[in-house]
């Protein structure tokens, strides 16, 4: 039996390793299972309209784009794998991952066998490790904490602001840079602590914050466990206003907290629904019954951003690649995109967003 | 003053929903020797079968809170415990008699099959439900502090009493309750006594899972949001609980879980919140340490 | 056994079918709540959605399930029955015993020319040494579990003691793989002893929550105290083992020479990962001799008799106390080594890499493939992680088919899939083997 299960699992892995050679691979990882799996929906809905209309129009250089989706659950380790199998699948080009923690390491994978790859996690360790084929299509947390924390501290000034994050690599990097530069403006903060995502009873933080007088909340995190604060701190009577990250422009927010998602404001990059060229895209998504919310214009535009390297590079080599999506500028729906050295997005910009009445825009 | 005891308060709120799960534990493990991993994914089906049922009763207009959430509860409770009966005639009674870590492996891959399942089936989004029951009552104001306490915690803490009183009853005093616990003590003999100990522990599956069922409830109606990850965390803490007050005894498990509730509920009130799982864990070991069985578990006798 | 069941009586069609309808019976209860009702986010709040199709689908295929697999399990027992009758004057062919150590030699003989065979291959060769990661912290847990008896649900806690401490050790103070190599493994048994110690008068499922609680506290540690192990964010940029002082790398460090350069052969990024890949299966070959050494010598064969009943230990004088805690030490020390390795093949490290279900795994690897089974483990580990790679192409699907495989391999074979265990002293004829184990013990 067991010569049998060999047997099996070598031509398993033969079958696995064939790689596809008629189209062009391009691909996208990030968590399509797991506690994230609403994240990857976005990127997968995104990146599978835009190749639709890429292959559309012709495809890149004749030829006619496939995608390949990569499930990494947000965990290091099956992200190394998902890296791997896009290794052996000939991908070109990579959008993801999504969390920084798969992100960093599945780049190394990429790194080593001359994979371009454009990624919207935040981290800055991401970009900082001077890989030449890592670029970013987002801010950094460094520079979104900025934002919040300048936000803050002028706009509430006087209040009592405690910091709160999940501990995860993401929320906690966001908090970190949130207190700091509300420290910087000489508003520190109150109160700093963690809390565990994944949890449902957050009641003894939020009679925490009651008893020392907290008004507004910064936070470095996922959705979810905003809404339950939002949820119990009502139920002790308090009136929060949280500040949070680019993960609170899930619309899932405004289901879970109710109306008191009014209260929540977040930094993300200028709304791609808002800016004029994409107005089209946007009602192609809307059209298709998806709310082009979140990452779904991002991964739109990392695909978009890939045909216009091939295109202007005439090339699908990695060099060619690399040198062109590094010196060029493109247009994209959520803006035009160049980069610098590291790999950054030049001027990525971060505004500050209120939800209200299920719909976020601009905060005053 | 005020400050702690509003803090008591939200201990004894989360002490008696682990205290609820936990009573699933013990039951299970009293009847048949083996930890339930499954149990905490069993309270996440429930809490995913609440939300239906609640979102049902929102598109028929049902104003009624005691109506819903009898109408609720009675829902849960039957798919549930069919859930329960099918778990465990799937994936343990065909180990019955096998060592004692198979149950063990089996209910750790049912734990990742439910789990799965309910991603598949519902979706991996969050559900939200509005609040049931709104508002609350000022229990003591003073100047810089006013103790609330919402009529959600209220009735948590009230289903949880009754529910204790109720399966303490039903073990102590009905005729089940002597089957059930003959089959504990020795299944070989229960079974020469003409007492059908297949029913009867799958009737034990079925009364965990109901109570599990019940606290899945309460969770949806005071929490509002669930998603399908859930019972893991819940799981743990309560299989803590069990262990804590003593594996297998029936009010060593709703003990166990207040007493984790208050201590999470008072270390993150004055120590650091990021900390309170260590200090969980910790105050377990010097427990076991003290008293190997749990606090009023049975010192088990060797006989050689 | 066998006996008792020869006088069975047939199963007639209507007993089948009302099984089968049974069953569906019970499918449709199930399936009402999770599969004919769901909720979907209708703009703000939440709707029902029914999908009985799907449902009766669902009945359907599960009455259908049933009848097939019901005849087939009787078929299958009635050709069993027969082969039974057939053989009962037979004698067995070869030994199973025989057969697992063929099997170990072909295993051994395929592992070795893998790499060869697929050194193109990035995901091949990256697979394999995930497997060989899970067959040495299987074998390192078999020690605890499988041989001691003493149930660790905490097992990743050394894991994590290992990888950590060769992580900071190469980023801070500049160590090599080699050099940190001891050291790893020693801190991770000083913690498996820091464990045993309070936990010794613990029995069976108490001492299993306490080892999870410790797995728990070590992650919950490494998540929080970011001075030291740098919280969430993790450790990067761990250095790579080299070979020799060879390293793999495109561009050689001033002065230095790397593997590709050192040998004149062109630079391909697959050197290093098979030269990863052999030294994890020398890691873990070494793990294997060690074990099965150690199985033989006297404190092997305490850790046995623990495992069989405590209570005559003690009465045998022996001092339990030690035996336990070298169990723990010696385990802890063997998922120390491979913690290390995976820091340094990751490169990256965070403690979302330590939770529970990587414990939970472990573990099951060591009970699936039969407590303490050698070629079991490897059996196991090699299910468990190809499970869920195969099941990439069915995205969504996989980890459900990772539970449901988990159940059904452990309700098929209760006691492990190579359970067959040798006993370590046989009671024979005459006494033959004792006498000659006396004869090897005091030679």
């Amino acid at each position: 039996m067991k010569k049998t299960l060999l047997a099996t699992a070598c031509i398993a892995f033969g079958a696995l390793s064939t790689p596809a050679l008629a189209d062009l691979t391009v691909a996208i990882a990030g968590p399509m299972s797991g506690q994230y799996a609403s994240a990857g929906d976005q990127i997968r809905k995104g990146a599978e309209m835009a190749i639709a209309d890429i292959n559309a129009r012709g495809g890149v250089l004749g030829e006619k784009l496939k995608l390949e989706i990569g499930d990494d659950a947000c965990d290091p380790k099956q992200a190394v794998s998902v890296a791997n199998t896009m290794v052996n699948r000939n991908i070109v080009f990579m959008h993801g991952h999504w969390c920084s923690s798969s992100t960093i390491p599945a780049s190394d994978v990429y790194n080593e066998s001359d994979i371009l790859m454009a990624t919207v996690s935040t981290n800055p360790q991401v970009t900082e490790r001077g890989l030449k084929n890592v670029f970013r299509i987002m801010g950094r947390d460094d520079q979104q904490g900025l934002v919040a924390g300048d936000y803050l501290a002028t706009k509430f000034k006087g209040k009592k602001i405690a910091v709160l994050d999940d501990k995860s690599a993401y929320g906690k990097g966001l908090a970190d840079e949130i207190a700091k530069a509300m420290t910087a403006k000489g508003a520190k903060p109150v109160m700093r602590e963690s809390i565990t995502a994944g949890e449902k009873d957050y009641s003894g933080i939020v009679t925490k914050l009651k008893q020392a007088g907290v008004e507004v909340l910064a936070y470095g995190g996922y959705h979810t466990e905003v809404a339950l604060i939002l949820r119990q701190a009502q139920q002790i009577g308090l009136q929060l206003t949280v500040m949070g990250g680019d993960t609170m422009t899930n619309s899932e927010l405004v289901t879970a907290a109710g109306a008191a998602s009014d209260n929540v404001m977040f930094t993300f990059s200028p709304d791609p629904r808002k800016n004029p060229t994409a107005a089209p895209i946007v009602e192609k998504f809307r059209a298709a019954k998806i709310e082009p919310e979140g990452y779904v214009m991002y991964a739109y535009a990392a695909m978009q951003l890939f045909e216009q390297t091939a295109n202007q590079a005439k090339s699908t080599k990695y060099s060619a690649l690399e040198k062109t999506m590094r010196n060029g500028t493109f247009k994209t729906v959520i803006g035009d995109l160049s980069f610098d050295a590291k790999g950054d997005q030049k001027a990525p910009g971060f505004v500050v967003y209120q939800w209200k009445d299920g719909k976020y825009d601009y905060a005053k | 003053m005020a400050y702690a005891l509003q803090q008591l308060i939200n201990g004894l709120t989360l002490g008696s929903m682990y205290g609820l799960i936990a009573i699933g534990y013990t039951m299970v493990y009293g009847i048949i020797g083996m930890i339930n991993f499954a149990h905490g994914d069993i309270f996440m089906v429930s809490a995913f079968i609440a939300v239906t049922a609640f979102t049902l009763l929102a598109a028929a207009d049902v104003s009624s809170i005691p109506l819903a959430l009898t109408f609720v509860l009675i829902v849960s409770i039957f798919f549930t415990s069919a859930y329960g009966w099918a778990v465990e005639r799937i994936a343990y009674r065909p180990l019955r008699g096998s060592t004692r870590l198979a149950p063990l492996i089996s209910a750790i891959g049912m734990s990742i099959f439910l789990q799965n399942t309910v991603q598949l089936t519902q979706g991996a989004r969050v559900k939200p439900i509005p609040p049931v029951i709104e508002g609350g009552f000022e229990v003591w104001s003073t100047p810089d502090f006013t103790v609330q306490v919402g009529w959600s915690q209220l009735l948590i803490i009230v289903i949880t009493v009754i529910m204790m009183f109720a399966f303490t009853w039903l073990i102590t005093q009905t005729p089940f309750g002597r089957q059930q616990r003959s089959c504990e003590q020795d299944r070989t003999m229960a079974s020469l006594l003409g007492i059908n100990v297949d029913r009867t522990i799958s009737f034990t599956f079925m009364l965990g899972a109901s109570l599990a069922a019940v606290a899945g409830v309460m969770v949806t109606v005071y929490y509002g949001v669930i998603d399908f990850y859930i019972g893991f965390l819940a799981g743990i803490k309560a299989f803590t609980a069990a262990v804590l007050g003593g594996i297998g005894s029936l009010p060593g498990a709703m003990l166990g879980g207040l007493l984790i509730g208050l201590i999470e509920s008072f270390w993150s009130a004055y120590l650091w919140a990021e900390y309170k799982d260590v200090a969980t864990f910790a105050i377990l070991c010097l427990v076991l340490m003290l008293r190997p069985s749990g606090l009023l578990g049975r010192p088990e006798v060797e006989k050689v | 056994m066998s006996t008792v069941v020869f006088a069975r009586h047939q199963v007639t069609a209507t007993e089948r079918f009302r099984d089968a309808g049974w069953v569906a019976f019970v499918a449709l209860i199930l399936g009402i709540p999770l599969i004919g009702l769901t909720t979907v986010d209708g703009g703000g709040a939440l709707e029902v959605e029914t999908r009985f199709g799907v449902l009766a689908i669902f009945v359907v295929v599960s009455f259908v399930g049933r009848l097939g697999l019901r005849w087939l399990i009787d078929t299958m027992g009635a050709r069993k029955l027969e082969r039974l009758r057939d053989d009962s004057n037979k004698s067995a062919g070869i030994s199973p015993v025989k057969v697992v150590n063929i099997l170990g030699w072909i295993a051994l003989g395929a592992s070795i020319a893998l790499p060869i065979m697929y050194s193109d291959n990035r995901y091949v060769v990256d697979t394999a040494t995930t497997v060989l990661i899970y067959v040495m912290l299987g074998w390192g847990l078999n020690v605890v579990v499988g041989l001691a008896g003493l149930l660790d649900l905490g097992y990743v806690a050394f894991y994590a003691v290992g990888a950590y401490s060769y992580a900071l050790l190469s980023t801070q103070y500049g160590w090599g793989f080699w050099e940190a190599l001891p050291v790893s493994g020693g801190l991770a048994a000083t913690f498996g002893i820091l464990l045993g110690y309070p936990i010794l008068r613990l029995r069976g499922d108490y001492l299993a929550i306490v080892t999870l609680g410790f797995g728990e506290i070590i992650r919950i540690i490494l998540v929080n105290w970011t001075e030291f192990s740098n919280g969430p964010n993790g450790i990067s940029s761990i250095p790579r083992p080299s070979l020799f002082g060879l390293d793999f790398t495109r561009s050689p460090a001033e002065g230095e020479q790397t593997f590709a350069s050192f040998f004149g052969i062109e630079y391909s990024p697959m050197h290093r990962l098979i030269f990863l890949y052999y030294l994890i299966l020398v890691l873990a070959l070494l793990t294997h001799a060690f074990v099965s050494r150690l199985r033989k010598l006297p404190i092997g064969r305490a850790w046995e008799a623990l495992r069989e009943d405590e209570i005559a230990c003690q009465a045998m004088g022996m001092n339990t106390t030690n035996i336990k805690l070298s169990a723990f030490a010696i385990g802890a020390m063997l998922g120390g080594f491979a913690g290390m390795f995976f820091a340094a093949r990751q490169g990256f490290i965070s403690p979302e890499s330590f939770t529970f279900t990587e414990s939970a795994i472990i573990l099951a690897i060591v009970v699936l493939g039969g407590m303490g089974s050698q070629m079991g483990v490897v059996l196991a580990a090699t299910l468990l992680v190809l499970i869920p790679e195969f099941g990439r192409n069915f995205s969504e699907y996989r980890m459900l088919l990772f539970g449901a495989a988990m159940v059904l391999i452990m309700v098929w074979k209760p006691s492990g899939l190579l359970s067959h265990r040798e006993p370590t002293l046989r009671l024979s004829r005459g006494g033959a083997a004792i006498n000659d184990a006396v004869k090897e013990a005091a030679q």
